[in-house]
């Protein structure tokens, strides 16, 4: 039982940091219908950010989230007008192209100024602390903090789009670009806002990340994958289906546990041999293709 | 028959650029007597390996403008196929070779049903997720070697050895994948005036006058699908002879599926030479980059830095690759 | 016009012909060259530069008269038979990479004309340079790599100075064995019933899935359960569901095989998941770098690793002393399993090539085959190298040993291992059980 719990536990905890991981993506794409394969890049750039933000300060990167989601904005908005501007007026290819183009630049340059090595946070103000909550479910203490936060930034953002003349400038951008420049609004400056909260967004997730979870270079394609699971569960385009996406793919990814559970509380001999672990991200794939052949507007989609 | 000439039918190219080929082939056959480097010999057959897995990505990709990023999945089938049934059964390399593509062909009629549902980027992602997927699977299955993967005996075999394509020297794995090129060359051109070639690109162009016009869409997808897997699937089988070591992370890796299109759609895709040129500039940049600031520099990740930043200068500028520049300056000069 | 593209396509051919014909290389006179085969970026860096300063350290030994290290090859500079040729290595770093480790290695033989090959830490890097060595026929001395595959693939130009991994793991059992029999230094007989079950977790590359099925067998010999056997990524930035898994099988005994970055990584989990385990046990490379000890500083107090050195042994072996004091001068840190292996291959090169008295590659397989350096001239707590030749286990050292040890606060209050197997060399009481997070 307690096993069961202590995954689920886990699941939702890192499936509630993923959101805020997805939630740039799907701005992004919401916003202007291009796919962004460096978001696993920018993450990895967020990730570096909080590192060594919290080793300058000796603070935990928690503390120093707004440098993180300052240099975001700054990635997304030079990116945008510096390469993303010329890029959407090309075909699909050049886009898949460019973007990636993109991911193996922001990579290696990471490789030539940090080199490759794995670096993570060994001390700080939470790390290595956990919580017992009872029943055989430990929450480490970063863990939970970077939900938190997640969670807090996931309703500012939703609150920025829902509920402000930006957040509708962006949604009229989204739904049609040529009537909204028509009714006045600076387009190219929304998509450029975009791909800066898209940016901040994804950095701030990273620096929460970086808490528990090493960085090197060649982080990011994971967090990318992950991150169109997630926006391809919760449909394209959609914040709040991202978020509720995000949960189910953090429990997907904890598999591993439900299989233990199962197998012990059974006791099925043959299934403690499998080695479920090797496969924790293999099902986030899988779940993908599924749900892009089974239903391809996702779960909880809006646009296609 | 027909299938033949039109395979050796180069009449629609520019005499210019017949007579560039053909002194590129010549210079080729001839390098490696003359060579005094083991490291140009293995970049020019890196070059060859990728230009072949470009050729195949082209027939879906290029014509068929399905961006595919899951070729490694068909490189990984290949490979395994050819050094399983080396290792435990002792059959050559003109065998297996087949039975791979046959094993390729099979594993993409069976996600490519589903997959060409999909269009886009959700095609492309999708790609890379059954990529994935197949990965993590040999990962762990023990009958191949699972992570550790396998390894052709360096003693058992004595070389030269033909049939199962075991050799010493670099010299003859550079002939035979030489000819192999050749030889893709002309299946190109076959595929590029066959009804399926031009099904696709109508598909390409328009999919709903397509389909007006009585082409199957989907079905031909299918169909070109097979033939870019059966492709890679092919060099594949020679890779494995080729680097006699292989496993999932190397031989499997998104790495290269993201390789394979990258040089394709740099070079130019949906053209003939787009692929051969994108390779042929971007492998020995690669490696002689990485050899030089790289490897004596100590600037690690140059080589793709600057890799990288010739791919998004081309996306911007010029979606079509390096092709499309070649084409452009030509029209303007005949008008 | 169109002249004028045939000339730019023509220039480009041009150049790109020229950039493949004239990569150059020099030859100097009176050098041996060593290529050495290390990861000296990636996960393991931190253990790709001990592994180059210990052969560093060996070269520089050999090349220099340093009269007060009594090992046979510092009274003289150079190597004598061949009038005093300098050892020269060249580095080349395969990051963790095996077909990268296999070019590197037709590279160094084919265009440097390298002599011999010395590497390469990783197994399954070693296992495809080693495949290289064989098809040119050059000689490869193997410090580092324990998996014991290697060196039974009837390798002809193939020699391993480390003791394999079959052995470590057996000294493991042993100590269990011991335990319940009341001879490890400072523990009472510990009740059979007590030590039972075993939950492991591998690096999933050869040298890990090896060490997995290893544990598997000799768990079997011995009369364990294995709980769990779990293979992973050593490139995860998340172990968290393999670290819940092991909880959840609740065994006595957890066993590691992980490298650097990944052990430090599995020991903050395995912190943060408060786990409960009598014997915590790392099969050597990440469990004894000193990164290890550093970032985890008292966490990891009572954790056993295997190794074939560390500090203690300077106590038992004066010469252990000598060189680590020069190895500590030159990179700060004390000599460790993979320097002092590292070490230790470089040094069995020289007195090769001594005997040798020749470059030509039969003649160093024919003594490198038959040749004997006593346990006096080496570092590292071992009865000497002797080479199985034939045999299953062709190229084998036949004369090294392992050593258990534990993490223990030392009287001046820092960190640092202690033998504690074999028990006869024993350098403190052993802490048993672990006393948990």
């Amino acid at each position: 039982m307690e096993i069961l719990l202590s995954s689920l536990a886990a699941g939702l905890l890192i499936g509630m940091a993923l959101a805020l991981v997805a939630l740039g993506l799907t701005i992004i794409f919401g916003v202007m219908d291009i796919v962004n394969f460096a978001h696993g890049e920018f993450l990895m750039i967020g990730m570096y950010t909080g590192l060594f933000t919290a080793q300058a300060t000796g603070l935990d990167p928690l503390f120093t989230l707004p440098v993180a989601a300052l240099v975001g904005f700054l990635l997304g908005g030079v990116c945008y007008y510096g390469f993303i501007r010329f890029l959407i007026r090309g075909p699909m290819v050049a886009q898949l192209l460019g973007t990636f183009g993109l991911m193996l630049f922001l990579r290696n340059l990471a490789l030539l100024i940090f080199g490759s090595e794995d670096r993570a946070l060994h001390h700080g103000l939470l790390v290595g602390r956990s919580i017992d909550v009872g029943m055989g479910v430990i929450i480490p203490a970063t863990k939970l903090a970077a939900a938190v936060l997640a969670i807090f930034s996931f309703w500012a953002v939703w609150m920025l789009m829902n509920r402000t003349h930006v957040g509708k400038a962006l949604t009229a951008t989204a739904l049609n670009p040529q009537g909204a420049r028509y009714m006045g609004i600076p387009t190219e400056k929304m998509n450029a806002l975009a791909w800066g909260i898209g940016g901040a967004t994804v950095t701030i997730a990273g620096a929460l990340l970086v808490n528990f979870w090493s960085v090197n270079p060649f982080v990011g394609l994971l967090f990318t994958m992950i991150a169109f699971t997630i926006v391809a569960l919760g449909g394209f385009g959609s914040v709040r289906g991202a978020f509720f996406a995000a949960l189910v793919v953090g429990l997907i990814m904890e598999f591993p546990g439900f299989w233990d559970f199962f197998s012990y509380t059974f006791d099925i001999q043959w299934m403690y041999d499998i080695p479920m672990t090797s496969f924790k991200y293999t099902w986030v794939y899988l779940a993908y293709f599924i749900i892009m052949v089974a239903r391809p507007r996702g779960l909880f989609g809006w646009k296609h | 028959m027909e299938a033949l000439r039109n395979a050796f039918d180069f009449s629609d190219s520019p005499r210019v650029d017949l007579v560039i080929a053909a002194m590129v082939a010549v210079a080729l056959l001839l390098f490696p007597l003359f060579s005094p480097s083991s490291f140009a010999i293995a970049t020019i057959i890196q070059f060859f390996i990728f230009a072949l897995y470009g050729m195949g990505w082209n027939t879906i990709g290029g014509y068929g403008g399905q961006v595919d990023l899951g070729k490694a999945q068909y490189v990984g089938i290949g490979a395994y196929t050819t050094a399983v049934m080396l290792i435990r059964w002792d059959i050559p390399f003109w065998v297996s070779m087949p039975i791979g593509m046959f094993f390729s062909i099979t594993w993409s009629f069976i996600i490519g049903y589903p997959l060409f549902r999909l269009k886009g980027h959700y095609f492309a992602i999708a790609t890379i997720a059954t990529s994935l997927v197949l990965k993590d699977l040999f990962e762990i299955w023990d009958f191949v070697g699972a992570a550790r993967g396998l390894e052709i005996s360096p003693i058992k075999y004595s070389p030269p050895d033909f049939l199962r394509l075991i050799f010493k020297q670099d010299i003859y794995y550079y002939y035979v994948i030489f000819g192999f090129f050749l030889l893709g060359i002309l299946i190109i051109n076959w595929f590029r005036r066959s009804r399926l070639g031009f099904q696709l690109r109508a598909i390409k162009d328009n999919e709903d006058v397509a389909r007006s016009l009585g082409i199957n869409v989907h079905l031909s997808k299918v169909k070109t699908y097979a033939i870019a897997t059966a492709f890679v699937s092919m060099v594949g089988s020679f890779h494995a002879c080729y680097i006699k070591n292989i496993e999932p992370e190397d031989t499997m890796s998104l790495d290269i599926s993201i390789l394979i299109a990258l040089m394709a759609m740099l070079g130019g895709a949906g053209s003939l030479w787009g692929p051969i040129i994108g390779a042929g500039v971007l492998i020995p940049l690669k490696s002689y980059l990485k050899e030089w600031l790289g490897a004596r520099g100590g600037l690690v990740g140059i080589d793709l830095i600057i890799y990288a930043a010739i791919i998004m200068v081309i996306s911007a500028r010029e979606p079509r690759g390096i092709w499309g520049i070649v084409e452009r300056v030509r029209r303007r000069k005949r008008l | 016009m169109r002249k004028k593209i045939n000339f730019g396509f023509s220039m480009v051919i041009l150049i790109v012909a020229a950039a493949l014909i004239f990569p150059c290389h020099a030859m100097a006179a009176g050098e041996i060259k060593i290529g050495v085969i290390y990861p000296l970026t990636g996960g393991a860096a931190a253990a790709g530069r001990e592994l180059k300063a210990g052969a560093e350290l060996a070269a520089e030994i050999a090349n220099s008269v340093m009269p007060d290290i009594d090992m046979t090859m510092a009274k003289k500079a150079g190597i004598q038979s061949l009038g005093g040729a300098r050892i020269k290595l060249i580095f080349k770093d395969h990051e963790g990479n095996p077909t990268l480790g296999a070019d590197l290695a037709k590279k160094l033989i084919l265009d440097d004309k390298v002599d011999g090959i010395l590497g390469c830490y990783f197994s399954s890097v070693t296992k495809t340079v080693s495949a290289v060595a064989e098809q040119y026929g050059i000689p490869m001395i193997n410090g580092s790599s324990t998996s014991p595959g290697l060196t039974e693939r009837g390798l002809k130009w193939f020699w391993r100075t480390t003791p394999h991994d079959k052995w470590f793991t057996k000294d493991l059992f042993e100590l269990l064995k011991g335990l319940k029999e009341g001879k490890v230094k400072g523990v009472p007989a510990v009740p059979a019933g007590d030590l039972k079950s075993i939950a492991s977790a591998c690096e999933k590359t050869e040298w890990g899935s090896h060490v997995s099925g290893l544990i598997k067998d000799l768990a079997r010999e011995y009369g364990y359960t294995v709980k769990k056997s779990l293979l992973y990524a050593a490139k995860s930035a998340d172990l968290s569901s393999e670290v819940r898994s092991l909880k959840a099988a609740r065994p006595d005994i957890m066993l590691f095989a992980s490298y650097t970055s990944d052990a430090i990584l599995m020991a903050k989990t395995m912190k943060a998941q408060k786990i409960t385990a009598k014997i915590i046990w790392g099969q050597d490379a990440g469990f004894e770098k000193p990164e290890f000890r550093k970032t985890l500083g008292k966490d990891i107090e009572g954790i056993l690793t295997r190794t074939v050195f560390l500090p203690k042994v300077v106590d038992l072996k004066p010469l252990a002393g000598q060189v680590n004091k020069l190895y500590k001068a030159k990179t700060g840190n004390d000599l460790g399993g993979a320097s002092a292996r590292a070490f230790t291959g470089l040094q069995t090169w020289v007195h090769i090539l001594e005997k040798a008295g020749s470059t030509k590659p039969e003649d160093i397989q024919k003594v490198a085959n038959a040749i004997e350096i006593p346990g006096k001239e080496l570092v590292v707590p071992w009865a000497g190298i002797k080479f199985a030749n034939p045999g299953n286990e062709m190229g084998q050292n036949i004369l090294g040993s392992g050593l258990i040890g534990q993490y223990q606060v030392g009287p001046d209050g820092k960190i640092g291992l202690e033998i504690v197997y074999p028990f006869d060399v024993a350098s403190a009481n052993m802490i048993y059980p672990f006393k948990g997070y």
